[in-house]
């Protein structure tokens, strides 16, 4: 609606994109037609907007731990703060009392999702059913400096500039309640050459999130939303895991030993007994040496539902890279969302912990759960129903 | 935050629908909708720790005016303060100072008033204790249309132009 008339003037100056914002602004006539291209994504609504939207082509995710004072009552005081530096934020306003008001701008599909952490029930009590951090697994060498956390902030744009602002803004406000303990940056490339929404790739090259449940559907708000207790109907859980990508050695498979090991395809992500990306797989099918065409230890066979007892996870990633002087480090920041930590994630986890042949080339190196509050309205605030 | 002003527009129309019949209840509806009073977004309080002068400090927002007649923000009152004034910056014998702003703050038909650092704020003096990040400051608007805001603000670190809320001489108005 009517911005903040400041920035939407700088916006005009800057031209491109942020000055048809700035004519909105300027001029209610406009509206509709500047409509068509406005990519401000509403904060308000049922569950947390990003969650069921699509990925971000940047990201980061902050993970903070609470500072000893921050008791329930704090918390909430924390969580108007957030309601209303993401209001401004997303609509392309600076936060309120924000240093770098120009760094605010309109039409980046900036999105922020907000987290809590097993401590916070400490403090709350009625925490979800099933929601407790994860055991730690088999395979899993993770480090304090990539795990836990009391807090999540996950927050996502078109552009790394709008994102890195408001993190700073929501950490720089935090900090009477919370410091950060990590941070994750990834990005996502979700559009194909044509400008249509395609699952993405991660770096080993291979489309992945082929298997989710399609946002809209019943399939989908049975899978994520959550319904118990009262205050976390329409909310979710969300696992972050820090998966490193050993690319040297994958490097050295041939194109069939990898496509073997995931059993998809790597030039379209159809599973090897399909053509195309989202043909149903065919866990029966043999060669004609008898041979199961999706390996029994292949990660897609592993991973799906009807392997799974029906159970499914709402997945999406970000690839990183870590860089240390001349070192990289390659990896996926694997995020799951389900309504039910322990009766989805954790059985899907465990099985493929046990089998999965990507194993010899992935390390998670880190691993946190959070409970997503609900969505709010225009006259409501973050988690208001666990904290009001 | 938005919720604001619907909130208020039924607080307007409340009191004429309750004692009026159906053909003036429709001309009370009206008369609400085609007054739509001031829209609260954005506010904020700085905070007085780590600052010379712990007894003031503002509030600033954003009031958007969505009408086709002006709004004045008239008074202010908190809690939190022995006295709130609107205040201005002003040009005085070549030297920007603060001052209390005549008639009140501004918001145009179909236009806003940025109240920010630097420009007209909301000024909270004789603070009941000091106020510190995080803090929470409950704070009405009273406007010249009548109605009146309830804002829970937070309180927020800034550091821009300081010497501008706490100026060595008395402001006059």
């Amino acid at each position: 609606m009517l911005g903040y008339a400041g920035v939407a003037v700088a916006g005009a100056v800057a031209g491109g994109a942020g000055g048809v914002a700035a004519a909105r602004r300027a001029d209610d006539a406009s509206h509709q037609a500047a409509e068509m291209v406005a990519r401000d994504i509403s904060p308000y609504g049922e569950h947390q907007p990003a969650i069921a939207a699509l990925s971000p082509k940047h990201a980061e995710l902050v993970a903070l731990n609470l500072l000893p004072g921050t008791n329930k009552a704090a918390l909430g005081r924390l969580m108007r703060l957030w309601t209303a530096d993401i209001v401004a934020l997303t609509a392309g306003r600076p936060a309120p009392g924000d240093t770098a008001p120009e760094l605010a701008v309109p039409n980046a599909a900036l999105t922020v999702t907000v987290g809590l952490g097993a401590r916070v029930f400490a403090l709350t009590g009625s925490k979800p059913a099933g929601f407790d951090d994860l055991p730690v697994m088999r395979h899993d060498r993770l480090q304090a400096a990539w795990s836990g956390g009391d807090l999540l902030l996950l927050v996502g744009a078109d552009d790394a500039v709008s994102v890195v602002h408001a993190v700073r803004r929501l950490v720089a406000d935090a900090a009477p309640f919370a410091r950060p303990a990590w941070r994750q940056t990834g990005f996502w490339n979700g559009t194909g050459p044509d400008g249509q929404p395609v699952t993405g790739r991660n770096l080993f090259g291979q489309v992945d999130g082929t298997g989710n449940p399609a946002p809209g559907t019943p399939d989908f708000d049975a899978t994520v939303w959550a319904d118990t207790p009262d205050w976390f109907r329409g909310g979710t859980t969300l696992v972050v895991r820090r998966i490193k990508l050993n690319l040297d050695t994958w490097d050295e498979l041939t194109r069939s030993e990898q496509e073997r090991a995931v059993g998809r395809k790597l030039s379209t992500g159809a599973p090897l007994t399909g053509s195309a990306e989202h043909d149903e797989l065919d866990i029966e099918a043999r060669d004609a040496d008898g041979r199961l065409v999706i390996a029994e230890n292949a990660h897609a066979r592993l991973s799906h539902h009807s392997e799974n007892d029906g159970r499914r996870i709402f997945r999406k990633g970000l690839n990183y890279v870590q860089d240390t002087g001349p070192t990289r480090e390659n990896g996926l920041i694997f995020l799951s969302y389900q309504a039910d930590v322990a009766g989805q994630f954790l059985p899907l986890l465990a099985r493929l912990d046990a089998s999965d042949a990507l194993n010899e080339w992935t390390t998670t190196i880190g691993s946190a759960v959070f409970a997503l509050p609900p969505g709010f309205t225009e006259s409501g605030w973050l988690a208001q129903a666990l904290l009001g | 935050m938005k919720k604001k002003l619907l909130m208020a527009c039924v607080v307007v129309a409340l009191p004429l629908l309750v004692s009026c019949g159906s053909s003036e209840k429709e001309r009370a509806t009206q008369v609400a909708a085609s007054a739509p009073t001031v829209l609260v977004e954005d506010a904020w309080v700085r905070a007085t720790i780590g600052a010379k002068d712990t007894t003031m400090t503002a509030a600033f927002m954003s009031l958007t005016n969505p009408g086709n007649a002006d709004i004045k923000l008239t008074s202010a009152t908190s809690p939190a303060a022995g006295m709130v004034q609107l205040h201005e910056m002003a040009m005085k014998d070549g030297k920007m100072v603060m001052q209390e702003k005549a008639g009140g703050i501004n918001v145009p038909a179909g236009s806003h008033a940025h109240l920010a650092p630097s420009g007209d704020h909301v000024m909270l003096m004789q603070l009941t204790k000091a106020l510190k990040p995080g803090d929470e400051v409950p704070v009405t608007l009273k406007f010249s249309d009548g109605t009146s805001h309830d804002l829970t603000v937070p309180v927020k670190a800034f550091t821009e132009e300081e010497e501008h809320y706490h100026p060595s001489e008395t402001p006059t108005s």
